[in-house]
């Protein structure tokens, strides 16, 4: 007879409740307050240095501070430390840190802690991770007191701050982890952030709680409830009936169905990644720089950004968006001028119906559309491509590393620095991993030069001339920024959209 | 004990097939990309040393038999290992294996509770208006996709009328969206099968005897009929129910249904060896137990083949 009872319990209550707030129309009840939200992928491991994944900072990040914070503004401030300096020739970076500052387990925030996750990051446990080779300008982080510590640097590294904000740097308690182990920690990890880990469950969510004794004021919701759906449909249904507050990860095609529904706003704000076609700068037609500069000038992107993507990106001139570091605003992308385009091919002896490839990975279904305007407009000035796809793992480690790709490839890329050293990096300098074609002294020089100062006039500067560089000799045909879009229910407020991805869950409230 | 023989004869080659299994999808996986390399694939600043660093730590410069021993160890062990990115195996299949059997006889029950009385329904009226519609019904329900009938459903009864949750997988409720979902596209095969063996085992000399020596109609067609039926449904039921359980993937999509074939498309798509090796392994057993359960099942149903 329990369960009948409680489900008649369950019953009077709830006629109750309903009375109450039939008679006082008011909250009266103290009930828990839980934010669900939706994001496409499980990190799959909640430690910070054995992942790269997005889907991490979108939880990460509400669970772990570093020494520098960066918000949605993507301005640097202190975070854990109240400071920083460069001392000896900057050899060495001096952080004051924060007193009274708790790990969810009730372990002191301090020097040991810092040194403790860098010694980490930087050994054994690191090298199995993607993260350590981030941060390998570090040569040692020394105690100087209880408060203080140094960063001994083996290199300069202008991005270090940057760095220090996100992902690998974040900071880790030494006695929880040596107390639970490694293992338990990639599943129950503790920092020192607003909310601490409930319960993780892989593939299916992860569930947060506010964090009482957090130095920096009160998260207003109780509970936040993040779910792994993978599937676009799926996600986006949990959104429109109503099981998900938020949802991250908006698809494009998407996006007019939640436009067209009262109950969910769109948040979209300039995200991280840029989406190229690279060409083969090493064989073939794309050879002459003539070539490149045609096709160009025969793609129309700012049609491509309105008509195919509903104004949810922003065309770019070079391999970056506009927050990015290193983004020259004067720099202007070749004019769409198909006229121009056919001189110009016909100058390089290009006959009018020569075949060429376009390679791209099979699984973005965006970008195919893309391609196929692309391919579309090429036709127009006399050339005639070929979309050929390739499995996503297969496209990057071998048709791209390997320089089998035909005379366009696509590229997409964004660092989560924001700073165009990371993707100017790959793209342009010699032998990098991701860049089978490109070697030009003149950009090595400059990509190397700005690597050695903390100087950010002198390596805007140089950044700036990487990208008009490449602008000249068309290396690629930069086509949009992609933005970062969020589907939110109009019950809730006070959520800050991250162009990172890093959303903060702490100020959200929920109507 | 004829019996003993033949059950012990078959869970040999059960044992025989799926070593085959975990030696080709061990070696198989190995040829298909680098761990390492898929690990760092958002890294802007990986050089070749960080890959040997990575490959080291992973156990992948260890020769192909080293991991292999490995593998089926940990297998016969029951520990499963550590996937190379996720932690323990057998958390994460512990979460996977119950949800897709879960998902798998929920609606297979779903699907033999409907079928076995449409079709008897259908085949005692054969060409009836009764046995039109059904049989129209399930050619309907066999052209539909099945990811299409999930989100319509999920459109209609998540959406429109928000009755049901449109996915997850904690609450009973979840269940009935994706169970219903593939519970009718089986279905509309399986009312087909038990419609037509019970058309021809009706047509058969003993029903006719049966009948003549006066037996109730009840009888006649669950003692008899039925009963000599259900050999062809068992057999069918049972490889539909193994291809079920590696099949599930696109409904548990649909739903964010965290099973086993989510979990080995993620493998797969991270290169994550152990995960790999483990699923397909999994998958595979249960495919070889349940056609192992089919066959001992034939006896129970049909005393000829249990003296056989």
């Amino acid at each position: 007879m329990t369960i009948r009872q409680t489900f008649l319990a369950k019953a009077a209550l709830r006629s109750a409740l309903l009375v109450s707030c039939l008679a006082m129309a008011a909250p009266a009840f103290a009930q828990n307050t839980t934010l669900n939200v939706a994001q496409q992928q499980d990190p799959q491991n909640l430690d910070p240095i054995d992942t790269f994944r997005l889907s991490w900072g979108s939880i990460g990040s509400n669970i772990f501070e570093s020494l520098v914070f960066r918000g949605e503004d993507l301005e640097l401030r202190p975070g854990l430390a109240t400071g920083w300096e460069f001392l000896d020739d900057e050899t060495r970076i001096r952080f004051t840190l924060r007193e009274g500052v708790v790990f969810h387990d009730g372990e002191p925030f301090n020097a040991e802690a810092v040194k403790y996750t860098f010694d980490r990051l930087l050994g054994a446990e690191g090298s199995k991770g993607p993260q350590r080779s981030n941060y390998t300008s570090i040569r040692e982080v020394v105690v100087v007191d209880e408060y203080t510590v140094d960063f001994l640097m083996q290199r300069p590294d202008p991005v270090l701050i940057t760095k220090l904000a996100g992902y690998g740097a974040m900071i880790v308690p030494p006695k929880y982890i040596q107390d639970v182990g490694e293992d338990a920690f990639d599943m129950k990890p503790v920092g020192t952030g607003p909310f601490q880990v409930v319960e993780y469950t892989p593939t299916v969510g992860v569930k947060l709680a506010k964090f009482d004794n957090y130095w920096n004021g009160e998260a207003e919701v109780d509970e936040v409830n993040i779910r792994f759906i993978p599937e676009d449909a799926t996600r986006i249904a949990e959104l429109l009936s109503g099981g998900v507050d938020i949802s991250m990860n908006i698809p494009t095609p998407s996006v007019e169905t939640i436009k067209q529904n009262p109950n969910v706003d769109l948040v979209a704000v300039d995200g991280p990644t840029v989406v190229l076609t690279r060409f083969n700068t090493a064989h073939g037609i794309t050879a002459d720089p003539r070539v490149r500069k045609a096709i160009t000038m025969a793609v129309d992107r700012n049609t491509i950004v309105q008509a195919l993507l509903g104004g949810l990106a922003s065309p770019i001139s070079s391999a970056q968006g506009v927050k990015s570091f290193g983004n020259d605003p004067e720099l202007e992308g070749y004019p769409y001028d198909p006229e121009a385009a056919k001189a110009l091919l016909a100058e390089a002896g290009v006959a009018t119906g020569t075949e060429i490839t376009l390679d791209m990975p099979s699984n973005d279904d965006t970008f195919r559309e893309v391609a196929q305007v692309i391919a579309a407009y090429l036709e127009q000035v006399g050339l005639k491509v070929n979309i050929r796809t390739h499995e996503q793992g297969v496209y990057f480690n071998d048709i791209i590393e390997n320089g089998k790709t035909g005379e366009i490839y696509y590229y997409g890329w964004g660092g989560w620095t924001f700073d165009f050293d990371n993707t100017a990096y790959i793209l342009y300098h010699t032998g990098e991993r991701f860049n089978p074609y490109v070697s030009d002294a003149k950009l090595d020089e400059l990509l190397d030069a700005q690597r050695q100062t903390y100087d950010r006039d002198v390596r805007e500067v140089a950044l700036q001339e990487v990208a008009r560089y490449a602008h000249e000799q068309a290396l690629d045909l930069p086509l949009y920024n992609t933005s970062t879009i969020y589907g939110v229910s109009t019950r809730v407020e006070g959520f800050d959209p991250a162009p990172d991805d890093r959303a903060r869950y702490m100020n959200v409230t929920l109507k | 004990m004829p019996v003993f023989r033949f059950i012990l004869q078959r869970v040999f080659q059960a044992v025989l097939v799926t070593l085959a299994v975990t030696l080709f999808v061990a070696f198989a996986v190995r040829l298909t990309g680098d761990p390492a390399v898929m690990l760092t694939a958002e890294s802007s600043s990986v050089t070749e040393e960080d890959l040997v660093r990575i490959r080291d730590a992973l156990g992948l410069n260890q020769p192909f038999y080293a991991q292999y021993f490995d593998f089926i160890k940990s297998l016969v062990t029951f520990d499963l290992g550590n996937s190379f990115f996720r932690g323990s195996i057998r958390d994460l299949i512990g979460i996977a294996l119950p949800s897709t059997l879960l998902l798998a006889v929920a609606s297979m029950g779903i699907s033999i509770l409907i079928s076995i009385p449409l079709g008897i329904h259908a085949a005692l009226h054969k060409g009836g208006f009764s046995d039109q519609i059904i049989r129209v019904l399930s050619l309907v329900g066999l052209s539909f996709p099945n990811f299409w009938l999930g989100i319509m459903f999920v459109l209609l009864l998540s959406i429109a009328f928000p009755i049901l949750p449109a996915s997850g997988f904690e609450t009973w409720r979840a269940l009935i969206l994706p169970a219903l979902t593939i519970g009718i596209i089986l279905t509309a095969t399986n009312v087909r099968l038990v419609r037509t063996q019970m058309l021809e085992t009706l047509s058969q000399q003993y029903v006719m005897v049966a009948r003549a020596k006066g037996l109730s109609e009840r009888s006649v067609i669950y003692k008899h009929a039925l009963r000599n039926a259900a050999i062809a449904i068992v057999t069918f039921l049972g490889l539909q129910f193994g291809n079920l359980i590696g099949g599930l993937v696109v409904i548990e999509l649909v739903f964010n249904w965290p099973g086993m074939g989510t979990l080995s498309i993620e493998a797969i798509a991270q290169r994550d060896y152990p995960l790999l090796q483990v699923t397909v392994s999994i998958l595979a057993i249960m495919i070889v137990a349940v056609n192992l359960a089919v066959d001992l099942v034939y006896g129970l149903i049909d005393p000829r083949i249990r003296v056989a």
